[in-house]
């Protein structure tokens, strides 16, 4: 019999403490108990990006991660991007540029953002574009998503 | 949703220890995941324990090696490699070839050793069970028959590893601990021609670095896919040019990625088109890519400006 482990972390800034089968990944861990279901789940095989989240500030797909091998770890989610003083300047370039159709891939587009933006505030062009090949869409074309990524970006240089 | 088959868990932080785990029946070696959890979910493997190697700081380790050369932990992650200033600097096609793994967030996740040890691959065995049981299996898994090479008792299950025909030509030394000590195999001896039995060394072993060699001439690498991410190798080539001697090293097309040596340019893609043989292993037509193999090579020669 696998034995369970009591996982200790941090989800969006939050110590958490619960105990956890080896076999459940990430994902599970967060929609299941959590009940943090901004991460969507699309492929579950590591395909799609639908998943992905921040693990100490690197992206991962939380489809293929043990939660397990996440003790110890700062997670971040989307559920975690925005403030008190409204949605992060990403969630409102997609808003305004209607960078979601049926919405489902957003939230893994929003982390890879977030990453790029945090690892290379002045990715040009060619770097914006390997960033978002880590995600799928199936509505958008990507071309409203690269224009709602650009306008974030601006934002945020010139926030800083 | 595809629940992981259930299995114990490992993360030892100390490498005698890895070693240990490793060797016990039942037990798998994990490092970032990215090629055996799919694998998992889709029940190619069933381990009782998953024994994860990223703890231990042998393997995550990267210096010089003291005559010259560098060696690279095994849990090193493919976005570490390609992002070193001296990986950039001595061994550019190491790094261009690691940021064509996949996509940028499984380059953050997937490691450099388990790129090495990367599953052999077949548009018959990586599915999901159900559409695999629906064909009979095959005999890479829970089957009696070949459906590329129905009529043969080997499997050609292709070789999709993006880092290694780079590292072929550097010619790199692959370190494996053992219970005994260390064993060093260089990485163009690794594979073999059965897409079952493709790693020559027995299961359970850990690889612990790879030692690459001082640089040499330049090396072109270009990799062949449906979609500029995400999809692995339908061709990969890389191409090496020393004194007289043009070196090749072609992949994606066998169990073992393919290395030829000529005298002269036409000569290298002439014995490429004798020897490569790509099958229905892909999507993609076998013919297409056969005639790819000649352009995909010259192309190689041109980025070096030979040929
Ligand atoms: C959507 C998708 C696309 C992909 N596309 C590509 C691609 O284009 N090109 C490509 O090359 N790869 C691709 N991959 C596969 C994978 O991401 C890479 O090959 C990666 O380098 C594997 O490393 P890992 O650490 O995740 O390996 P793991 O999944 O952890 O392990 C892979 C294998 O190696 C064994 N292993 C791991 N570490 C060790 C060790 N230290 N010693 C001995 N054995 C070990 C494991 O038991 C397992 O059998 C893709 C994966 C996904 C999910
Ligand atoms: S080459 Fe044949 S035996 Fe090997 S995985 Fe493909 S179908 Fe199966
Ligand atoms: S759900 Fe994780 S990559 Fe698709
Ligand atoms: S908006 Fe529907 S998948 Fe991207």
């Amino acid at each position: 019999m696998p034995t369970d482990r009591i996982l200790s972390f941090t989800v969006n800034g939050e110590p958490v403490r619960l105990l956890v089968e080896p076999a459940q990944t990430l994902l599970e861990v967060l929609r299941g108990p959590l009940r943090l279901t901004g991460t969507k789940h699309g492929c579950d095989v590591g395909d799609c990006g639908a998943c992905t989240v921040l693990v100490d500030g690197a992206p991962r797909l939380s489809c293929i991660t043990l939660a397990v091998g996440c003790e110890g770890a700062r997670v971040e989610t989307i559920e975690g991007v925005a403030t008190p003083a409204g949605p992060d300047p990403i969630q409102a370039a997609f808003d305004h540029h209607v960078a979601a159709q049926c919405g489902y891939c957003t939230p893994g587009f929003v982390m890879t953002l977030r990453h790029l933006f945090a690892e290379n505030p002045t990715a040009n062009e060619a770097e914006l574009r390997e960033a978002l090949g880590s995600n799928l869409c199936r509505c958008t074309g990507y071309t409203k998503i690269l224009t709602a990524a650009r306008e974030a970006q601006a934002i945020y240089a010139g926030k800083s | 949703m595809l629940p992981l088959p259930r299995f114990d868990f490992a993360d030892p932080t100390d490498l005698a220890e890895l070693v240990r785990l490793a060797g016990e029946p039942g037990a798998r070696l994990v490092s970032g995941g990215t090629d055996l959890l799919p694998s998992m979910k889709h029940r190619l493997f069933a381990p009782t324990r998953l024994v994860s190697t990223m703890r231990v700081p042998e393997l995550r380790q990267v210096e010089p090696l003291p005559e010259g050369g560098l060696s690279l932990g095994a849990a090193v992650t493919l976005r570490e490699v390609a992002a070193m200033p001296v990986v950039q600097r001595d061994y550019p096609a190491l790094a261009k070839a690691a940021r064509t793994v996949a996509t940028p967030t499984i380059q953050a996740m997937g490691t450099i050793g388990g790129n090495v040890m990367l599953d052999t691959r077949c548009r018959y065995y990586n599915q999901p069970a159900g559409w695999r049981v629906a064909l009979g299996g095959c005999l890479k898994c829970e089957g009696p028959v070949c459906h590329v090479a129905p009529k043969g008792k080997g499997c050609y299950a292709a070789h999709s590893a993006d880092t290694v025909p780079v590292m072929m030509l550097l010619d790199v030394s692959v370190v494996f601990a053992t219970a005994h000590g260390e064993r060093h195999v260089p990485i163009r001896e690794l594979y073999g021609v059965d897409g079952r039995t493709w790693l020559q060394v027995p299961g359970g072993s850990v690889l612990v670095r790879l030692e690459v060699p001082p640089p040499g001439a330049p090396i072109a690498y270009r990799k062949l896919r449906a979609r500029g991410a995400i999809d692995y190798p339908q061709l990969l080539t890389a191409v090496q040019h020393i004194h007289d001697t043009w070196r090749c090293v072609v992949s994606a097309v066998g169990p073992a990625p393919l290395r030829l040596e000529a005298t002269s340019p036409p000569e290298l893609v002439e014995a490429a088109m004798a020897e490569v043989q790509p099958l229905t292993t892909h999507l993609a037509s076998p013919a297409w890519r056969k005639k790819l193999v000649r352009v995909e090579l010259a192309r190689a020669m041109a980025e070096l400006g030979i040929g």
